[in-house]
Order: structure tokens, then C-alpha cells, then sequence
């Protein structure tokens, strides 16, 4: 196998990482950088746990190949909040009561970041619309769309997004 | 309680929910142990199957591989799965069947494990399993219940013959039902059965273990129960003390009633004792759902009988439970299954008989619910087809034959101390709109699209007092700051019992909620607690932290009357200050109370803690409404759910938010057991085709419909500031109220979970066919 050394950008911080064809993304971020807010869930991209945003867009890292993600922006869960401030979506969410067991929770709000990054002015249906892909056991989805339409109420009012 | 409830009745968040949002709540798969090896499974490839052979040489040359195991190796005691059953009394206990060992010498279903492997890493194991060469007998499989109950089917577990594993009576059968049913004006039956509804809990089950040089052994996983399963490891399984295991229960990525069940975490303990490393085991989502828990399958025929006025006289139930390989939790969900059915509604004459039936399919266990979705599927559509045969009002029908306070509980023995079916009931209908919308029995419907409304009612329990030892604990201690650690060991496994917990603990002591820090998750550290299920832990454990609160508050209050030179029943605590009741601005903080109680220089320093215990003999019922509208599509044959309405009777909310995300997401898992959630065995290999969330389809945030949730306030006495259980009953009632609504709205009743398009277009054919033949017997 060959092996090579990539570098990947994750919030904001250059890795060296030395990686094989075959490997993850999934887990490069939580076995070689220990970002294990990444979540596996199901390994066949129909629960959207394993959530990260790629220059902004959300994608399945249990089913991309680290080497395509190599030089990009990833964000995970573990980059949102800034120092102990937390970015809206995850104060909403606690706020709300959207989460449970948290399980899927990562996923849910990097998916939602990414909608309301493109649309910060969605309607309920815009919100499950994109959260579609994320399934979520616990909440009944309730509250997951409240605190995303509460969040982008936040964040037009000037809270940073 | 003299002062305001501060935290008691608010939408407080919960203490897990900050590190959930940041990534930082660690759970099982995410924990890293120094030396750490992985561990697999190895899976049969046959749904029963005798092991011949087993030859792992190969695979023991593989370099990395520290240990292969197999049924050689384990421990020859057996023991069931439940865990829960150690919280049974020893007389039901011996009713249980201990038919499983870590690893089995006979495959009994596909993915029946049958070695196991250490390794460096999880491709060096799984690489490993390829090289074990296995020898099988195949021997004929059953998969059907009533095929393995017929003489001459294969026997799946030697010594039960016609694969019975137990006969189950109901424990308050009376009367002479069918004497009844003779003297009836009316009678109904129907049967149906529930689908092996899997918990799909997101995170896959994991289990981290250590056995230390002094042969102390540390577990981790998401367990429900950690003090009940540690005595299942104790005594039943590696013969050593219950203080010789520590059980860390790391953060828990779902639960449902699957981490009720010991799951991996025998193997896993096995594998670290084997090789004296430490080893994790987590397992793929395939294996998950071909593996050890779902719902058990009930087939149930429901009798119901009835006078001309509408009083129902005599209900008799008859089910058949596929326990699947293994016994697990079918003995007990299938009892719970008849006390919740044949308990709920006021009657003399009671008769409830079941079988459970081992077959060739995965391994069941307990679900939110635990037999009482199961029988409310049933129950409630008989309950309609009597009042159609009346001409009642399915809500009025209801509305009559309710028990109310005074009268036996489901659990016959112990009266009802509190009950608001009634206003649930009421205002539920009122919400759905059903004076508006039922438009009475046989209304005839037309067009492509047609909608309908339905109804269930249940009862459920807050803890299964006289059924299991219903004990929890506390402990509390004050910091110097006057804050407070509060010690429990419920399993937060979503629900948010911490906050809750914490809630009454802070309005016990007087303390505000923000002072309240919890600690959990660890046997060396808590208390006896029977753990999460049976919608338990704030009522039972709610009401020990009250125990433990008050012997705080008092002590509190002690110290402060000494310092106030004034007598202790002359004061309160309100928000972390001491004050005086006649004088409220005369008073003391409990930091200051607290601090000089530990850094006291007058040799009577004593830290200001205390434990608490609470065991219920009572299962404090809670009650529920629920209501559906649908739209039917006769041409796709697809339900649509417009509208579910859920009326709870709840005591208190001690936090509203949370019992909110309880029924909304219980009313979820409902939707989707009772429209898409269908687990499929091929009935010719045995192997489990909804094998992913692509085969097997839980609800997405597309497939909800406006919920609405009613909490009905009213404080029960016995409960912790009135609480009564929530945790289980959103699920029971959406159902059967889907069921009831698509018979309004077509007229056709189907007997299986889920309710999927086919067999709604079926449904239709049928009528159709029956109602264009004049020759049509039956």
C-alpha cells in the first residue's frame, strides 16, 4: 500500500497526516486527529452522523476518501464555537431542547450551518428540506426545526454566524 | 415546600446538552484505553447449525492476533441477555431462561456469534475471522412461531420440545370470561401482531474492558442498568464479587431498552481477560440489525365483550411471542404486554394466556414500551369494532369504561392513587377537532384521497413497583462554595434525567439550579439503582434525591439556627441563602454555612452530605391520549398522518421542554413502527434483509406531521413534586390511532405492523371484492 503524507485543513489548522488510497475521511479526523465529534453511525451514508462541511458544503466523511479532501477546508463539530462562545446553532439547540442523545447532533448543525450560510432566511420546509439526510432517533425533529429557524433569526439580529 | 419553586416546572437546559453541541461528550467508541486492542465477532453463517469443528490456527499466525476464542473458552454458566431481570424477585427470576453463553457451540439464527477476536487493530481482527475455519451441521431451521410450535419442528434449544421456552398466565386473571361472553350483547375480536421493530439507537453498541492486575474488572459501555449488570457479570457469568467490577457508563448515544440487554460487553470482558489488555468491541450497523435486539414479535387475539349501554364485560387475550434464538426479555414484555392491555379498562371477567416461542430469527428484547405498543395495537382497534357494533362514539365508549382514582391500577392489587385519562381524553378531542371531523360509524368516503381520524388511549407505569425491586439512591454533598455534587445513576441516555435530577434536587435544598453539579455514570461512585426503563427515573429516582435533598436542607437549616441563634423551623432556604421567615432580610448564605462546617476549628467539622433511597411498591400510572388524522391515497395505498395529537397525564413537568422532546419523539418511533419500520428475516436462509437504513426506513425530518403535545398537570401526591413517568409512552398510541383513522377514513383494518402501502391496497382489494360478490361467505 502506498502511503503518502497530506495535508489536510481542519478548522483552521494545517495537519501533516500520513495517509494510505484507502482510508476515510472519517478516520483521518478521528483516529489520526482525534476529532471525534465526528460520529459513525451507520458507514453507509444514510444517517449523516459522520457530517463535516468541505469548503462549505456539507459532506459524508464515512464515505469520501481522505485523499479528496486533501488541501480543502473541512470544519467539524469541534470548530464552530469560537473560544467558550458558542455559534448560534449549537446555543439553539440547547436552547430548544433539540438535543437528546447527541448522537447525531454534530451532524445535524454543520448540515444546518451550511443551509443557513446559503439561506439565511429559510422557511420550516426550507429547514427539512436540508436536514433530511440526518436522521435522529430521539427529538422527533420538533425542536431541531425550531432551533434552526431560531438560530437564523439570531444570527440576521447580528449574532455571528 | 414553603418557598417558590424555582427550577421544579422550567425549561431549564439540560447539563449534557453543552458538550453534545461542541463535540466534546465522550462516548463509548471515542474512548482510547493505553494498549488498547480491538476485538470481532465472528458471525454464523446458517441460521441453526451444530459447530463441529472449529480450527483457528491460521488465524492465530496472523501477526497481531493476542487471542481467538470460542465456546472452549467461556465460562460454561448460562445467563439471559436481560440484564434486567436481576431486579425481578427470585420467585419470578427462576420464570427466566438462562439459555445463552458468551460465545454458543450451536448457531441458533444468521449472526449467531460463535468466536472472537483480539487483535492490534480492527483490520488486523477482522482479517483474522477470515482465517477461523468453522465446521457446520446444518440442521433445519423454523422461523415461523407456529411452525416451531407443531410437533416434529426443529428443535432450536435442547429440552424444549416444540421450541416452547415459557407459558405465561396473566398475573390478575378473574371472573369467567366466557360465561361473560355468552351473556354479551355484543362481542368483537381481532388479531394482530407487531413487526420486530428495531431501536436503532444512532451510536452502534460498543463495550471498552480491563481486567486490572488484582483482577479487578472495569466495563465500559452504554448501559442502561450498570448496578444490574454488574451482578449478571458477578454471579452469573465470571464467578467473582460485585465489588471485584466497576462499570463506567460513558455518555450514551441512545438506548430505547436495547442497552437493557448485556450486548457486547460479555465478549469484550472475555477477550481483556483472555489476553490481560484492554480491548474494545464496537459493531457495524449491519451487525447491528441482524444481531441480538428488537422488539419482540407478539401475535395477539383480542376478545372483547360488551352490553347494550356500553359496558364492556369481559376481555380475553391469547398471544403468541417469537422470542426469536434466545429467551432475552419475551418473558417480561409479553407480561407487560397483558397488564397494560387487559388492566387498562374497568372489567370483571379477565383472562390473558401466552406462549413464547423460540425461532431461527435474531434475538428480541426490550423497546420503549415494552409490550404495551405491542397490545395497544390490538387492543385499541377491538375497542373500536365494539363500539362500531354498539354505535358508540369510539370517545364516549372510552370515556365509559375508564377506570378512575379509587379503583384498581392495571396493576390489580394497588388502587389508583391519581388519574386524568378523562381530561386527556377530552381535551385531546377537542384539539384533533373530533366533534368536527368523526362523522360516525359507516360514513361512506369518496374519492382518490380520503381522510379519516382515529383514537387510542393507554396507561403506563413510573416505575414497575411489585413487578421489580423498584430502589434508587442518592447522594448529595455541598461544596464550600455552597454548591452541590448530586450522585445518581439513572442512565442519561437522551431523555434528560440529569437535569431533571437536578431540577428537584435544587428546589429540595433550596439551591439554585445552576449550583447543582451531577455525577454519574459510574458504579465505584453511585449508588444501587436499578438504572433507566419502566419510565422510572423521575419518579423513583426523583423522589430518592428528594430524600437525600431534605437531609441536606435540614442540616443546612441546623447549622444556620446555631449560627442565627434562632430555632431551625423558623427559617427557609431560597436561592443558596438561608433567611428567616418572619424576617426574610435576616439571614445567612449556605456557602458560608457550608464552608465553616468543613474548615471548622472547633473539632465538630462534618461535611455536609447525605444519601436518600426511595423504593416504590406502587407503578404510579400515567395516562394518555392519542389522536390521529389521516389522508389515504386508495390509488398508492400510501397513509398520510396529517395531524397526531398526543394528551399526556404527567402529574408535573418537571421540565417541560424535555417531557415535550419524550412525546414528540416517542410519537416518531411510533410513526415509524406504524407505517415503515419492517424488519425482514428471508423466510428461506434466515438471513436479515433490513440490514441498513437504506432496507429499513425510520422516520426522516420529511416524514413528520404537525404534532401536537397536551401536558396534564396535576400533581400526584406520591410523585416528586407531583412527577409521574414519561420516558416510554409517547410511542404506545400513534398506532393504533393511525390504525383507527385509516378504517374511518376506508374502511379497512390490517392485522401487521407496519402499515405499509401493499397491504393498505390489499386491504381495499379485499373489501371490494367482498362487497361486489353477493356469493361471499365467510
Amino acid at each position: 500500500m502506498i502511503k503518502e503524507l497530506a495535508n489536510f485543513k481542519v478548522n483552521g489548522r494545517l495537519y501533516e497526516v500520513i495517509i494510505e488510497p484507502h482510508m476515510l475521511l472519517i478516520d483521518v479526523l478521528r483516529d489520526k486527529l482525534g476529532l471525534t465529534g465526528v460520529k459513525y453511525a451507520c458507514g453507509t451514508g444514510d444517517c449523516g452522523a459522520c457530517t463535516v462541511l468541505v469548503d462549505g458544503k456539507p459532506i459524508l466523511s464515512c464515505l469520501t476518501l481522505a485523499v479528496t479532501a486533501k488541501n480543502k477546508n473541512i470544519l467539524t463539530i469541534e470548530g464552530l464555537a469560537q473560544g467558550n462562545t458558542l455559534h448560534p446553532i449549537q446555543q439553539a439547540f440547547i436552547d430548544h431542547g433539540a438535543v437528546q442523545c447527541g448522537f447525531c447532533t454534530p451532524g445535524m448543525i454543520l448540515t444546518a450551518k451550511a443551509l443557513l450560510d446559503e439561506n439565511p432566511t429559510p422557511t420550516r420546509e426550507d429547514v427539512k428540506a436540508a436536514l433530511d439526510g440526518n436522521l435522529c432517533r430521539c427529538t422527533g425533529y420538533v425542536k431541531i426545526v425550531d432551533a434552526v429557524l431560531a438560530a437564523a433569526e439570531r444570527i440576521r439580529k447580528g449574532g455571528k454566524g | 415546600m414553603a418557598q417558590e419553586l424555582t427550577s421544579v416546572g422550567k425549561r431549564l437546559p439540560r447539563p449534557d446538552a453543552a458538550p453534545k453541541v461542541t463535540g466534546a461528550a465522550e462516548y463509548g467508541s471515542d474512548i482510547k484505553l493505553p494498549g488498547m486492542l480491538a476485538g470481532r465477532i465472528l458471525r454464523s453463517p446458517y441460521p441453526h447449525a451444530k459447530i463441529t469443528k472449529i480450527d483457528a490456527s491460521q488465524a492465530k499466525k496472523l501477526p497481531g492476533v493476542e487471542a481467538i476464542i470460542t465456546f472452549e473458552d467461556v465460562p460454561k454458566s448460562p445467563f439471559t441477555r436481560s440484564a434486567m431481570a436481576e431486579a425481578l424477585p427470585p420467585h419470578v427470576y427462576e420464570g427466566e431462561v438462562l439459555d445463552q453463553y458468551i460465545l454458543s457451540d450451536k448457531a441458533r439464527y444468521v449472526g449467531d456469534w460463535v468466536a472472537a477476536v483480539a487483535a492490534i487493530d480492527v483490520s488486523t481482527a477482522e482479517q483474522a475471522l477470515d482465517l477461523i475455519e468453522v465446521q457446520y451441521e446444518q440442521l433445519p431451521p423454523v422461523f415461523d412461531p407456529v411452525e416451531a410450535m407443531k410437533p416434529g419442528a426443529p428443535v432450536i434449544h435442547e429440552g424444549k420440545e416444540r421450541n416452547i421456552a415459557a407459558n405465561i398466565s396473566h398475573a390478575f386473571n378473574c371472573g369467567d370470561v366466557e360465561k361473560a361472553f355468552q351473556e354479551s350483547d355484543y362481542i368483537a375480536e381481532f388479531t394482530g401482531q407487531n413487526s420486530k421493530q428495531k431501536h436503532c439507537h444512532l451510536e452502534p453498541d460498543v463495550a471498552l474492558a480491563y481486567w486490572d492486575t488484582d483482577g479487578r474488572l472495569t466495563v465500559w459501555s452504554p448501559c442502561q442498568n450498570p448496578h444490574l449488570a454488574k451482578k449478571a457479570f458477578a454471579r452469573r457469568i465470571f464467578g467473582i464479587g460485585e465489588g471485584d467490577i466497576r462499570w463506567i457508563t460513558p455518555t450514551v448515544g441512545g438506548g430505547f431498552g436495547a442497552r437493557l440487554s448485556l450486548c457486547v460487553e460479555p465478549v469484550c470482558a472475555m477477550l481483556a481477560k483472555v489476553t490481560g489488555k484492554p480491548v474494545k468491541v464496537e459493531v457495524t450497523r449491519e451487525e447491528d440489525f441482524a444481531g441480538w435486539n428488537s422488539r419482540t414479535e407478539q401475535r395477539q387475539s383480542i376478545k372483547m365483550g360488551a352490553n347494550k349501554d356500553g359496558t364492556i364485560t369481559a376481555i380475553r387475550d391469547r398471544i403468541i411471542s417469537d422470542a426469536g434464538a434466545y429467551f432475552s426479555h419475551s418473558g417480561t414484555t409479553t407480561a407487560v404486554n397483558m397488564q397494560m392491555t387487559l388492566g387498562l379498562f374497568r372489567c370483571p371477567n379477565i383472562s390473558g394466556e401466552a406462549t413464547i416461542v423460540y425461532t431461527n430469527t435474531p434475538t428480541t428484547s426490550g423497546f420503549r414500551g415494552y409490550g404495551n405498543p405491542e397490545g395497544a395495537f390490538v387492543l385499541q382497534q377491538v375497542v373500536d369494532m365494539l363500539a362500531e357494533k354498539i354505535g358508540k362514539d369510539p370517545v364516549e365508549f372510552r370515556l365509559k369504561n375508564i377506570k378512575t382514582v379509587g379503583e384498581s391500577s392495571f396493576f390489580i392489587p394497588v388502587p389508583l392513587e391519581h388519574c386524568r385519562l378523562e381530561q386527556c381524553i377530552r381535551l385531546g378531542a377537542e384539539r384533533i377537532g373530533w366533534k368536527e371531523k368523526w362523522g360516525g360509524w359507516g360514513k361512506k368516503k369518496e374519492g382518490r384521497k380520503r381522510r379519516g381520524i382515529g383514537m387510542s388511549i393507554m396507561n403506563h407505569s413510573s416505575g414497575a413497583g411489585g413487578f421489580l425491586l423498584e430502589h434508587s439512591n442518592a447522594a448529595i454533598k455541598l461544596h464550600e462554595d455552597g454548591s452541590a455534587t448530586l450522585i445518581v445513576s439513572p442512565c442519561e441516555m437522551g431523555q434528560g434525567i440529569l437535569g431533571v435530577l437536578s431540577q428537584i434536587a435544587a428546589d429540595t435544598m433550596g439551591l439554585r439550579y445552576e449550583d447543582i453539579h451531577v455525577m454519574t455514570g459510574d458504579t465505584d461512585v453511585t449508588l444501587f439503582d436499578i438504572g433507566s426503563h419502566a419510565s422510572r427515573s423521575t419518579y423513583v429516582i426523583g423522589n430518592a434525591v428528594m430524600d437525600a435533598g431534605s437531609k441536606i436542607k435540614r442540616q443546612v437549616l441546623e447549622l444556620a439556627a446555631e449560627k442565627l441563634k434562632i430555632s431551625a423551623d423558623k427559617l427557609d432556604i431560597e436561592e443558596g441563602r438561608v433567611y428567616v421567615q418572619a424576617a426574610p432580610q435576616e439571614g445567612v448564605s449556605v456557602a458560608e454555612i457550608s464552608h465553616d462546617a468543613i474548615y471548622n476549628y472547633e473539632l465538630t467539622g462534618a461535611h455536609i452530605s447525605a444519601t436518600g433511597s426511595f423504593q416504590s411498591g406502587t407503578h404510579c400510572p400515567n395516562f394518555q391520549a392519542g389522536f390521529a388524522e389521516v389522508e389515504v391515497d386508495t390509488e398508492t395505498g400510501v397513509i398520510k398522518v396529517i395531524k397526531y395529537v398526543i394528551a399526556h397525564d404527567i402529574g408535573r413537568a418537571i421540565n417541560p421542554q424535555n417531557v415535550e422532546g419524550q412525546l414528540e419523539g416517542g410519537a416518531v418511533q411510533g410513526l415509524g413502527y406504524a407505517l415503515s419500520e419492517d424488519f425482514i428475516v428471508d423466510k428461506r436462509t434466515g438471513e436479515t434483509l433490513s440490514d441498513s437504513f437504506a432496507t429499513y426506513k425510520i422516520p426522516s425530518i420529511l416524514d413528520i406531521p404537525e404534532i401536537e403535545v397536551i401536558l396534564v398537570e396535576e400533581p400526584v401526591p406520591s410523585g416528586p413534586f407531583g412527577a409521574k413517568g414519561v420516558g416510554e409512552p409517547g410511542i404506545t398510541n400513534v398506532a393504533p390511532s393511525i390504525a383507527n383513522a385509516l378504517y374511518d377514513a376506508i374502511g379497512v383494518r390490517i392485522h401487521s405492523l407496519p402499515m405499509t402501502p401493499e397491504k393498505v391496497l390489499e386491504g381495499l382489494k379485499a373489501k371490494s371484492l367482498k362487497s361486489s360478490s353477493f356469493r361471499t361467505t365467510r
